[in-house]
């Protein structure tokens, strides 16, 4: 029953949803074309183990291309998802590596020049959308966009560095483990002797 | 095997085949066959989404994504149709590669021709109208061959296949998507309903052609199922031969290696 219907064909779903919005999305980007030719005939493979999905991208002159066969690419890198959010910073690639947290299988180079197309990726909305709304409406939009973007990013920010800076004070208030075990050490020898002085103070009574 | 299949087996021998439920003449079919998708031709992609509810787009992606089509390859699109593959191979193949639309129907060619060039995709992609009976290329010539819900409407699916076989390149692989039987009972009783009852009256309200659409269910109910187009592709030479069910079985694709 589970793969009766559609759940066997979810991924080709996503597939079909995906691929038509990122090739608008790099349309949009009027530099796009010639970094695309740089990548142009290269297929990248992301299988991401957490949640069992491999997504091979051909890179052509007119758009990426996406689809999930198993066969060899130029580049496969095999990961899960939090540590290709990582990715993103290349200086974090050695330690992913050597953290088991990411195996990369063919040519890096490959990986390295997807990983800047899509990082350089710029879409230009204001240009769309003045088609629909026309340049002055469009600009005010994008401008409005922009600073919105700015705000929460400085705000994002701004929570980042208050946590660090929480976290680090609450650091030094925190016991050392070597403290906690000291402490323990003494609340049991407490327990120990108020126990000891309270069979004492029964035996007097008894007397 | 089934006892349609049977039916079908002993309809070969006697120079005889099916269209739909009846028996003909094996030379009869081609034109049959080609009477129905000069009709249908115009409404066949409004109908497809319509009698699938868009599933068969789904369908087709999974083809590519069985196909390993990779960028430089030939890849020959038999019973292309609209060219609903032939779009998904171009865009993956680049100049490098080569598509080829091949049909026996003109008017379905034509159709195909004109979409492909609307989605500018020119470059890389030739048409051909052809059998597939007798497949007008050199041995050896496809990394890949998709034939997507064309192969039930061949005269000798046997010849077909070999045919296939002969111009596949060695390490290339055929895929068959077509319709099949539904692996549980509820389902086929639904889809029974669905395809004598809904189908034809649909074909009528949109395409104005019931008969056509009658046809297609009596084809798909005609053709070999799952195991038998197996062991089909296995005698016409393939290896590794496997099938997907798709959809409860409604649709399966089938692969087949050539080594």
């Amino acid at each position: 029953m589970q793969s009766l219907l559609l759940p066997a064909l979810l991924p080709q779903l996503l597939l079909t949803i995906a691929e038509p919005v990122l090739n608008k999305i790099i349309s949009l980007d009027p530099d796009a074309a010639v970094r695309l030719q740089k990548l142009q005939g290269r297929q990248l493979a992301v299988e991401l183990t957490d949640v069992k999905l491999r997504l091979v991208f051909t890179a052509q002159a007119n758009g990426i291309w996406l689809d999930q066969h198993q066969e060899k690419v130029d580049c496969a890198v095999i990961t899960n998802l939090q540590s290709l959010r990582e990715l993103k910073d290349p200086s974090q690639l050695t330690r992913l590596i050597r953290e088991n947290a990411l195996d990369i299988e063919g040519d890096l180079q490959q990986l390295q020049q997807f990983n800047q197309f899509f990082a350089r990726l710029n879409p230009d909305w204001a240009e769309h959308l003045s088609g629909y709304i026309g340049d002055a409406a469009a600009h005010k939009v994008a401008l409005l966009f922009r600073q919105c973007q700015q705000l929460l990013q400085a705000r994002l920010t701004q929570s980042e560095q208050l946590l660090t800076e929480l976290a680090q004070d609450e650091l030094q208030l925190s016991p050392h483990p070597s403290e906690l075990q000291q402490f323990s050490q003494q609340v049991h020898q407490l327990e120990a002797r108020t126990e000891q002085l309270a069979r004492q103070i029964a035996s007097i009574k008894g007397n | 095997m089934t006892e349609q299949h049977q039916d079908a087996a002993a309809a070969a021998t006697d120079n005889t085949t099916h269209f739909g439920f009846k028996t003909i003449a094996a030379q009869e079919k081609v034109s049959m066959v080609a009477n129905v998708f000069h009709s249908v031709a115009a409404k066949y992609d409004v109908m497809n989404d319509l009698m699938s509810l868009g599933i068969h787009r789904l369908w087709k992606r999974f083809t590519i994504d069985c196909s390993g089509v990779r960028p430089g390859q030939k890849v020959l699109d038999l019973a292309g149709g609209t060219g609903d593959l032939t779009a998904l191979f171009s865009r993956r193949v680049g100049p490098t590669g080569q598509v080829i639309l091949a049909d026996i129907n003109e008017s379905m060619l034509n159709v195909g021709k004109d979409k492909l060039r609307d989605l500018g995709l020119v470059n890389n992609i030739s048409y051909v109208q052809a059998n597939a009976e007798a497949l007008p290329f050199a041995d050896n010539s496809f990394d890949i061959i998709t034939i997507a819900f064309g192969l039930r409407n061949v005269t000798d699916k046997d010849a077909a296949l070999r045919s296939m076989y002969r111009v596949l390149k060695p390490g290339g692989r055929l895929l068959v998507l077509e319709f099949s039987k539904p692996t549980e009972d509820w389902l086929s009783k639904v889809y029974d309903l669905y395809s004598f009852k809904l189908l034809p009256a649909m074909g009528q309200l949109v395409a104005n052609d019931r008969e056509s659409y009658q046809y297609l269910a009596e084809s798909i109910r005609m053709h070999p199922d799952q195991e038998t187009l197996k062991q089909m592709m296995d005698n016409a030479g393939f290896s590794q031969t496997s099938y997907h069910n798709l959809t409860g079985g409604i649709v399966a694709l089938h692969r087949g290696y050539k080594f």
